[in-house]
């Protein structure tokens, strides 16, 4: 039971980091951004790779996320922003530019699975659980992640300019804020968050030239029940993995495996909002 | 009058010529081809058979689909399922493609019933078709033995025909079902499909059923896709999950966007020629050749949103100069107004809201609204700027918006009804900014504006629409009836306003909405609208509520004024009355604080 209640707390908070990205894109620039599982993906190569190379696996964190910064900073410039007013084809380049990345991956590494060292193995004894430390880290971070997160939006400038671009772009270019530059560190920030969360996870699984697309159509589904607000994000991901555990420890992984799909598909029949509170 | 006759008929002689050529080719292609081409190609075909419903789901209607795949792979499985488990023979066979069709078409209606409903956004539609392939795809790994789980069914009894026997079934599959299709999207009922596309909101206020329409397309492209996929089964002899699966599905996709979305043949030769190609260059450069399809896939995207076919198409015409017999001339005739009159017979008045809220949050925009809109009567709603009155004008258009309180329309509650049911009760609204369908005609919107009335053909086009009196009066008055065969997006502004009031009367409300239907016209386009409206209420009964800024025009042609402030109503009264009122003068000049106190 003890531990059960761990898998929920630590798979909301996986989901959480992973899902970040994500929807830190669709908040400012309203693009469902379809190559985040490549994101994912680059992330964890670059942990696999920091590993062959002897680098501390805690330092491959913030390594991928400078990398995913940068990346995501040529791709918007690129692809993204000629596609603006097209927000529909903008989610088919995404998705290419995503079959690109994984092809360059199998090209380059082969269509095998590769893993990559996790910083901290084995169990801890947490209040009276057994249960494997890296992801107790995981959560840790989440939350981290999550205050950081909403700090940056509320406390800083540049928070302050993607929130205005958030509720009316138009409005917010008129008074001077330079909304061109605002999409492209926000793309810039997905993309190294997304990074980011691959290299976290990929210590507790492996990494291959797809390893992302699973993760995809879960976040697209948190992101898009949650609406763009950070706390109902976390609770998005706490109720959906939540549930998504318990089916898969007491009914069947199979069906575990599409819970949150088939879940978050009603609740946004249901109810159009979501968790949202708009 | 013989004239028409043969260009209406042009499309069809083209189908029919085009569908002949089709299946000579298919025909004559096995004696040419190799046994390698010809396995190649038989997949091919069907897949492109699937493609040409992906563009018109998506090309045509606007509907980004990734799951056309799970389709397909619903009918190869009906078939590996049934002949491996259950028998085979002829009976079996057309049992499991039954089947086949019925299962797709289910899940293909509950898949619409999530996508699409009245507010769902397009981006929530391609995530629900994007699940669906990845849910179906779970469900075979679940299967265990049953479906074959991750290896899938094979060696199970089929027809081992002639290579050429299948090829003609799936070359004559493709020819058919791509005739058809081109015939859809040339018909009236294509112009529909555009028109969701287009302008989705603009159509449920003309009382199109869009969530309805793109849930019955969803059904019969899904059976067109099962039906490919049940003949790739036969001929394979072979299922797997990868039949079902989302990577399929967006390759569908692509296929479709590097062909030219919209032009249908366009999808269907990019299918055929990029299908054939991998199967040959994927076994020299498996990842080189799918990292090349994804970039091209991208530039396309990028800098050549259309395809690759407008190229070609444009190529074509610098050596055969574009004909215009796209355009048929369209004849307006007169319908008989009858339903619009029904608001001046009985006494019960046409509009009723009773206690009518609106809550954004703990924002407050509509509170206690009482108002009552006779027939024949032109109630003006006047009001500062975010007084509610476009609100007002939501809520009675649609069911959903309110927060508490009734509406009737001619004594029938609206409820939670969706715009398109709200239209079907009598109401019709006119937008504060002019939305109309950029790339359809004069003659294609007002054709449009009759779906709900008199529908759509499904292969064909007429050469007629009938139009209530009121609707020919503006289009005489804006001169719009000689404008018929011109795209929307080349009129001026006073004739695309003329236009949209147009459509909305050719809908036969009994209530009419009109959110600023003068704002920015000219003077005498102000005065010719004024007197259709006058005479709208007094020869046909209509109850207009009419929001307006400009009190002379208000003062010129309404019975009753209702003043709206802070959501509530302030103030009703006949035009004198309000204007003269020291109430109103505050509210307008600002000093309603030093006014109270």
């Amino acid at each position: 039971m003890g531990s059960v209640t761990f898998d929920v707390l630590t798979t909301a908070a996986i989901l959480f980091v992973v899902s970040t990205g994500l929807m830190v894109i669709l908040g400012v620039m309203k693009l469902l951004n379809f190559a985040h599982g490549a994101f994912l993906t680059t992330g964890g190569y670059v942990a696999y790779m920091a590993g062959l190379a002897g680098v501390s696996p805690w330092l491959s964190i913030p390594l991928a996320s400078i990398l995913g910064f940068l990346f995501g900073l040529v791709v918007e410039r690129i692809v993204i922003r000629p596609l603006y007013q097209r927000p529909l084809d903008a989610i088919l380049a995404t998705w290419g530019l995503g079959i690109v990345i994984s092809q360059v991956f199998a090209l380059t590494f082969g269509r095998g699975v590769q893993f990559a060292p996790s910083p901290l193995s084995g169990t801890v004894d947490f209040l009276g659980v057994e249960y494997s430390a890296y992801r107790l880290a995981i959560a840790a971070i989440a939350i981290l992640l999550a205050f950081a997160l909403i700090g940056l939006l509320s406390l800083t400038r540049f928070g302050l300019n993607a929130r205005a671009v958030i509720v009316n772009e138009d409005l917010a270019r008129g008074l001077g804020i330079d909304s061109t530059k605002v999409r492209s560190l926000t793309f810039g920030l997905g993309a190294g968050l997304a990074c980011a969360a691959g290299a976290l996870i990929t210590p507790l699984l492996s990494v291959d030239p797809n390893m992302g697309l699973p993760w995809l159509v879960n976040s697209f589904m948190l992101v898009l029940v949650s609406g763009v607000s950070f706390p109902s994000l976390l609770f998005a991901s706490l109720v959906l993995g939540g549930t998504q555990v318990l089916v898969s420890t007491y009914v069947s992984p199979i069906l575990g495996g599409m819970t949150i799909v088939v879940l978050a598909a009603l609740i946004l029949r249901l109810n159009p909002k979501g968790f949202s509170r708009a | 009058m013989p004239d028409t006759n043969i260009t209406v008929s042009r499309t069809h002689r083209a189908a029919l010529i085009g569908c002949l050529i089709g299946l000579c080719v298919v025909a004559v292609a096995p004696f040419t081809l190799d046994i390698y081409l010809t396995n190649i190609l038989i997949r091919t075909l069907l897949l492109a058979a699937v493609v040409m419903t992906v563009d018109i789901l998506w090309g045509y209607t606007g509907i980004l689909t990734f799951g056309q795949s799970a389709f397909f792979g619903i009918g190869a499985y009906a078939c590996g399922l049934v002949f491996t488990h259950y028998g085979f023979g002829p009976g079996w066979a057309f049992a499991a493609l039954a089947i086949a069709l019925g299962v797709a078409a289910i899940v293909a209606a509950a898949t619409g019933w999530l996508a699409f409903f009245h507010g769902s956004s397009p981006i929530y539609a391609s995530i629900i078709t994007l699940a669906l392939p990845i849910v179906l795809t779970q469900v075979i790994y679940s299967g265990g033995s049953f479906t074959g789980s991750s290896s899938g069914l094979s060696g199970f009894p089929t027809y081992f025909w002639d290579l050429k026997v299948w090829f003609w079934i799936a070359g004559g599959f493709l020819v058919l079902t791509t005739t058809a299709g081109w015939l859809l999207v040339r018909s009236d009922f294509g112009r529909v499909l555009i028109a969701i596309r287009e302008n989705e909101d603009r159509s449920a206020y003309l009382g199109i059923p869009v969530s309805r329409i793109k849930t019955i397309l969803m059904v019969f492209a899904a059976m067109v896709a099962s039906a490919a996929g049940f003949a790739y089964a036969a001929f394979s002899n072979v299922v797997a999950p990868e039949l079902v699966g989302f990577q399929l599905g967006t390759e569908l996709l692509i296929w479709t966007a590097l062909g030219g979305r919209a032009t249908l043949l366009g999808p269907v030769f990019a299918a055929i020629g990029i299908d054939t190609m991998s199967s040959w260059l994927s076994g020299a450069m498996p990842f080189l050749w799918k990292l090349l399809t994804g970039v091209g896939f991208v530039v396309v995207i990028v800098a050549l949103p259309r395809g690759l076919a407008p190229l070609l198409t444009a190529l074509w015409h610098r050596f055969w100069p574009k004909s215009n017999s796209m355009f048929t001339e369209v004849k307006i005739t007169q319908a008989p107004a009858s339903r619009m009159l029904r608001a001046s017979f009985g006494d019960t008045p046409p509009l009723r809201i009773e206690h009518l809220s609106r809550r954004y949050g703990s924002l407050k925009v509509l509170s206690d609204v009482n108002l009552v809109g006779h027939g024949t009567e032109l109630l003006g709603v006047i009001g500062p700027n975010g007084a509610g009155k476009t609100t007002l004008m939501r809520c009675i258009s649609d069911g959903k918006e309110r927060t508490d309180g009734s509406i009737h329309i001619n004594n029938v509650e609206i409820g939670r009804c969706s715009p398109q049911r709200v239209v079907g009760l009598g109401v019709g609204r006119s937008f504060q900014n002019t939305s109309l369908f950029d790339t359809l005609t004069v003659a294609e919107c007002l054709k449009l504006a009759r779906y709900r009335l008199d529908g759509a053909k499904l292969f064909d086009r007429v050469d007629t629409v009938a139009l209530p009196q009121p609707a020919l009066d503006i289009l005489k008055a804006t001169g719009l009836d000689q404008k018929l065969s011109n795209e929307t997006r080349n009129l001026s502004h006073g004739m695309k306003r003329g236009l949209e009031l147009a459509m909305v009367l050719a809908t036969e409300p009994s209530v009419l909405l009109l959110d600023e239907p003068t704002a920015g016209l000219t003077r005498p386009e102000r005065m010719a609208i004024g007197e259709v409206l006058t005479r709208l209420t007094r020869d046909f009964g209509l109850c207009i509520i009419l929001i307006e800024h400009d009190l002379d025009f208000v003062r010129a042609i309404s019975n009753r004024v209702v003043v709206l402030h802070q959501g509530a109503i302030l103030m009703e009264g006949t035009v004198e009355e309000v204007v003269a009122s020291d109430l109103v003068k505050a509210v307008y000049a600002g000093h309603h604080e030093e006014e109270v106190a």
